[in-house]
């Protein structure tokens, strides 16, 4: 249970065939993937426009922030904490955009490279402040993101500014007028997710996750792995704030806000354990996008909105409960 | 087995969600789609203003050419971003809504506009173009209620400014406005300034919190939520003070209480007007049916402006012959009661605006055909523009004190 | 939350001294959330000649027993090994009920005040069941639950929420009595019981237990589910209490009045150095942390700064709090003292 999921795969010859099944099923994202494509196909008997390309590009547009705000939230889960300062790195990249927009392609790049960095310096105060003052993260991170949020208001008091035409046109696009992309920002995260799960470093945060005791006495350095980990999950927020502000164009002190409380929920619904050590970055971002796209389907569905909440929140628990049975039962427990 | 169970749920819903829809098909297909989308219900000024749409919209003859439908969607501009493309998808003839984003929203409002949809914004504006905006915003509420807040001061003392929403375009424009006043007179001075979130409960422990620190304060300048600003100085006993505040319905009581003057409160009773949405959706079905040709623009809503000696109760459910509050018996204090206008909405009474009910025998009464022009508020009603040289002149109250 | 931790970590770093360390920790903490509390009084002087008077005192700690009396549930929680996000539903849900049902018609029926606080238990025992028997995280089971409820109260009102509020919770906010307001009356004896519930009873202590090791606590005797239900139905009645105060404090419920009380409730708790793992922390700590957070809060908001200033003075001030109640500044400090 200590290690990459890929090492502990390893099934008993004997089980038979239908038990692999189920269990490549429940294993990682392929639940989650099943609920959402279900979510899609009511969708679309209702809302017969939800199969154009358009209407899939601004599905993803819309789910993009949330996803890879989940996936960086994941990072921080997977090794055992949490990390509230997403909220207020997301304000202050939304704010930054906003404020000094830098036109043109080139614009763009330093525009994201400065999200990079913002986040990065917040996730490496996150990182020093648990890994190596030993506080604990929710309240450091709590503590941080009201700093943040201070940090955005202080640079846009009032939401305006207007984010440069480039980012905000180019990257809600479609090429050649079918892939958006969004969507490719999205895969771009996911194959550095991939390629990180085959690094000693992935490897340790999966270890510190599930038992840091363990992992320290087999020989890593939990501090900085820690560390690494924060760091990196404030770089993702970044891109997510970078997103966040191609999507609205314009700037909002408290951009981040609504977004904290949903990375929970997207991560848990993708079956990463909130006590850290299982799961991964691929269902966090499904589980983003099932949380969007219910929005769509429940409007879809004409249930009257003062009682949405209530739907929300039946299948959010829902969800949770029947994919860790699941787990348990791909388990053989 | 387990999976079983999340199917059987699934096939539920969506079963459920059949049903509705295919009730919702059957219904008149030459009927107006009309989406209502607020950004949150739950108080009492969000909801009044909803309920007045409902209302109208089962008033004949609407009631047999409007099919209204509400969507709440939280404080988040990204959901409401997702709720406007989902009406679009739907074939919505018309948005009304109160949006939480002046910017945020341009993009997709856009790309309704170019597929037909209406787009009517109530009270908070937005900075695209093909959009109507109806809101008093630009009618001059900070600088007017801060000007006759001076006056009453005598143009010196302490003041305190009870604000809105941090990082709101509204409470700027409001704050900016009162400011070009306040700096004029070197006699007053703001000694606190908190945000209230344009609520009661929190408008009260704010106040509370200042006055422990400046129990001389001679002033209040509050936006919406001023009732609790009144609880708090009740509440630590002694004197009232100057103050100006939104239109609540305790408010307005106080202002003309006698006993309540006697402590020293006086004011002025001012600021946002549920009664805008009733008025966007008025507009917006005229143009609907044909009935005004109008290309989108800024509308202003006029501003209330109620000082103390203008309350005046009234005996039934409407405004008649002047009166512009209601007993406490009839409404909680927290009623926002500008939700009514004799002269654009005459379809309406109270319960109108608490329930969303119809008036029996009431029907559609056609608007005055003129509309006022707002004028520029950059950031907030247009973008790249200019404001008005004069963007802060007083227009409902002269400086009866020099600076 | 807790049952996939493991054991040896908590032990490893606890070592066998955990009785004393509480003992200690207790009162270190309780004593440097309130020097510090004093050391902002004063300086407040600076700020506003009319600060640090009695009249502030008052009003502060008025404000505080709302915050005090969350924290209490919030903390049980937290000590249980949870975590409860439904404090801002349980508040309306409380304030809400109290006004629609006692409020209007009623208003003398102050017996139907326990019958509400009986129905937000039961949200609480709801939260828990899901958590303790379905396995969802506590985050995401008080989370689900909080849209739930916040949802039901929107149609239930139809958006207006109606009523005025009952004189039982009028008398117990306005009041005075023995020269002091009512609400400090309440709050000096909801912290007497309170501390007594946590630290000294039968019970508080199987909350300690469930909340280091929940396997362990079932070994040694525990009932287990008992002490990881009722810190939920405990908390839920807290957030319905808080938000029939809140009705008596101002007259009315609105529909989001407890959405500004969890990150509060949360960061009093943990100021008052309380684990948010569980298994630690006292209710005198969680008591101070309430009150300095809201001296806080009437100091900065005295101080007519801009609102981003304020908000990054007020983070920083939590972070040099936690800073401060470090676990190694205590073993510290406590290696000097023997």
């Amino acid at each position: 249970m200590t290690t990459v999921p890929q090492t502990h795969a390893a099934p008993q010859r004997e089980r038979s065939q239908a038990m692999s099944m189920v269990e490549r099923l429940t294993r990682g994202p392929s639940l989650i993937i099943c609920i959402y494509l279900l979510l899609y196909g009511l969708y679309a008997l209702q809302q017969p426009k939800a199969l154009s390309a358009s209407a899939i590009a601004s599905l993803l547009n819309n789910s993009v922030p949330l996803a890879i705000a989940a996936a960086g939230q994941t990072l921080v889960v997977l090794s055992r904490g949490f990390d509230l300062s997403l909220a207020g790195v997301i304000s202050i990249c939304n704010v930054v955009l906003a404020v000094y927009p830098i036109e043109g392609p080139g614009g763009a790049l330093l525009s994201f490279l400065i999200c990079l960095a913002i986040g990065g310096l917040v996730g490496a105060v996150n990182g020093w402040l648990v890994a190596y003052l030993k506080l604990q993260s929710i309240a450091a991170t709590l503590a941080v993101m009201i700093i943040c949020q201070g940090i955005a208001l202080v640079i846009l008091d009032a939401p305006g500014g207007q984010v440069s035409e480039w980012i905000s046109y180019e990257m809600t696009d479609r090429l050649w007028h079918i892939i958006p992309v969004s969507g490719l920002v999205i895969a771009a995260l996911a194959v550095v997710w991939a390629i990180t799960l085959r690094t000693n470093f992935g490897a340790s945060l999966y270890a510190i996750g599930a038992d840091e005791h363990a992992a320290a006495l087999s020989g890593i350095n939990t501090r900085r792995v820690r560390l690494i980990t924060f760091v990196g999950a404030g770089m993702i927020y970044g891109v997510a704030g970078f997103m966040l502000s191609a999507q609205t164009a314009t700037g909002n002190p408290t951009a981040g806000t609504p977004l904290l409380l949903l990375s929970f929920a997207a991560v848990a619904l993708g079956g990463t354990s909130l006590s850290g050590g299982r799961g991964g970055v691929f269902a966090s971002i499904v589980g983003a996008a099932v949380l969007m796209l219910l929005q769509k389907v429940l409007f879809s569905s004409g249930v009257s909105s003062f009682y949405t909440g209530l739907f929300q929140g039946v299948i959010l628990i829902l969800a949770v409960v029947v994919s860790g049975l699941l787990t348990r039962i791909g388990e053989g427990k | 087995m387990k999976m079983k169970n999340l199917f059987a749920a699934l096939a539920g819903v969506a079963m459920a969600t059949g049903l509705i829809a295919g009730t919702a098909q059957a219904a008149d297909s030459k009927k107006f789609k009309i989406y209502l989308s607020l950004s949150y219900s739950g108080n009492a000024w969000q909801s009044e203003a909803a309920n007045i749409v409902k209302a109208l919209a089962k008033t004949p003859p609407y009631d047999q050419t409007v099919e209204l439908k509400e969507v709440i969607t939280g404080t988040d501009p990204q959901a409401q971003i997702s709720a406007y493309e989902s009406m679009i998808d739907d074939g919505a003839a018309g948005i009304i809504s109160f949006p939480i984003s002046s910017n945020a929203l341009n993009r997709t409002i856009k790309r309704g506009c170019d597929e037909g949809v209406l787009f009517f914004m109530y009270d908070a504006t937005v900075t695209e173009k093909c959009a109507y905006n109806v809101s008093y915003l630009s009618s001059g509420f900070g600088e007017n209620s801060a000007q006759a807040l001076v006056n009453a001061l005598g143009g010196k003392g302490k003041i305190f400014l009870s604000r809105g929403v941090p990082g709101n375009s509204v409470d700027q424009r409001h704050t900016d406005g009162a400011m070009s006043v306040f700096k004029k007179y070197p006699g007053i001075q703001v000694v606190s300034e908190y945000y209230s979130y344009w609520d009661d409960r929190t408008t009260q422990q704010e106040t509370a919190k200042a006055l422990t620190a400046h129990p001389d304060v001679n002033g209040i300048w509050a936006q919406a939520g001023e009732y609790g600003a009144i609880q708090a100085l009740l509440d630590r006993g002694g004197d009232l003070v100057a103050m100006t505040g939104e239109n609540s319905n305790g408010f307005r009581l106080a202002l003309a209480d006698p006993a309540m003057q006697k402590k020293g409160l006086k004011g002025v009773s001012a600021g946002s007007p549920p009664a805008q949405s009733g008025y966007a959706f008025k507009l917006m079905m005229e143009i609907l049916t044909k009935k005004r040709t109008m290309k989108p623009m800024n509308i202003e809503y006029p501003l209330p402006w109620v000082p103390a000696d203008k309350v005046k109760v009234c005996q039934g459910d409407k405004f008649e012959n002047g009166c512009n509050v209601f007993s406490e018996k009839r409404v909680p204090s927290s009623f926002v009661t500008e939700v009514l206008n004799p002269d654009l909405l005459p379809e309406l009474n109270i319960d109108s605006a608490l329930n969303g009910t119809p008036v029996a025998g009431a029907t559609i009464q056609p608007l005055p055909a003129d509309v006022k022009q707002a004028a520029n508020e950059p950031g907030i009603n247009c973008n790249n523009c200019q404001p008005a040289a004069d963007q802060y002149k007083l227009t409902k109250v002269e400086a009866t004190v020099k600076p | 939350m807790t049952q996939e931790q493991t054991p040896e970590t908590r032990f490893a770093q606890q070592g066998d001294s955990r009785g004393s360390a509480r003992v200690s920790r207790e009162t270190i903490s309780a004593i440097a959330v309130a020097i510090l509390c004093m050391i902002l009084l004063i300086s407040a002087r600076f700020v506003s000649a009319s600060l640090g008077s009695w009249a502030q005192v008052e009003t502060v700690l008025v404000l505080s027993s709302f915050l005090v009396v969350l924290s209490f549930g919030q903390g049980l929680v937290i000590l249980s090994g949870g975590l409860d996000l439904s404090l801002p539903a349980t508040i309306t849900l409380g304030g809400i009920l109290a006004t629609s049902i006692v409020g209007s018609g009623n208003p003398e029926a102050w017996w139907l005040l326990p019958a509400i606080l009986m129905v937000c238990a039961a949200t609480g025992i709801v939260s828990a069941v899901g958590i303790v028997w379905l396995n969802v995280p506590p985050f995401i089971m008080t989370m689900a639950m909080s849209i739930i409820i916040t949802s039901g109260l929107l149609g239930y009102t139809m958006g207006t929420p109606r009523g005025a509020a009952p004189e039982a919770a009028v008398a117990l906010m306005k009041e005075r009595l023995l020269g002091m307001p009512a609400p400090v009356i309440f709050l000096i004896v909801f912290v007497i019981l309170g501390w007594l519930f946590q630290s000294r009873s039968i019970f508080g202590r199987y909350l300690y237990a469930v909340g280091t090791n929940v396997e362990a606590s079932r070994i040694a005797g525990v009932p287990v589910n008992l002490a990881r239900i009722l810190p939920y139905a405990v908390s839920a009645a807290c957030g319905g209490f808080v938000g029939i105060m809140l009705v008596g404090y101002s007259n009315g419920a609105t529909l989001r009045m407890g959405d500004s009380y969890l990150l509060p409730s949360i960061a009093a708790v943990v100021i008052g150095g309380s684990s948010i793992l569980g298994g630690r922390g006292t209710f005198l700590g969680t008591v101070g942390g309430a009150i300095l957070l809201t001296t806080l809060g009437t100091i900065i908001s005295a101080l007519g700064l801009e609102f981003g200033l304020r908000t990054i003075i007020e983070g920083s001030i939590v972070l040099v709090a936690l800073l401060l109640l470090r676990e190694e500044l205590f073993q510290r400090l406590r290696s000097m003292l023997r």
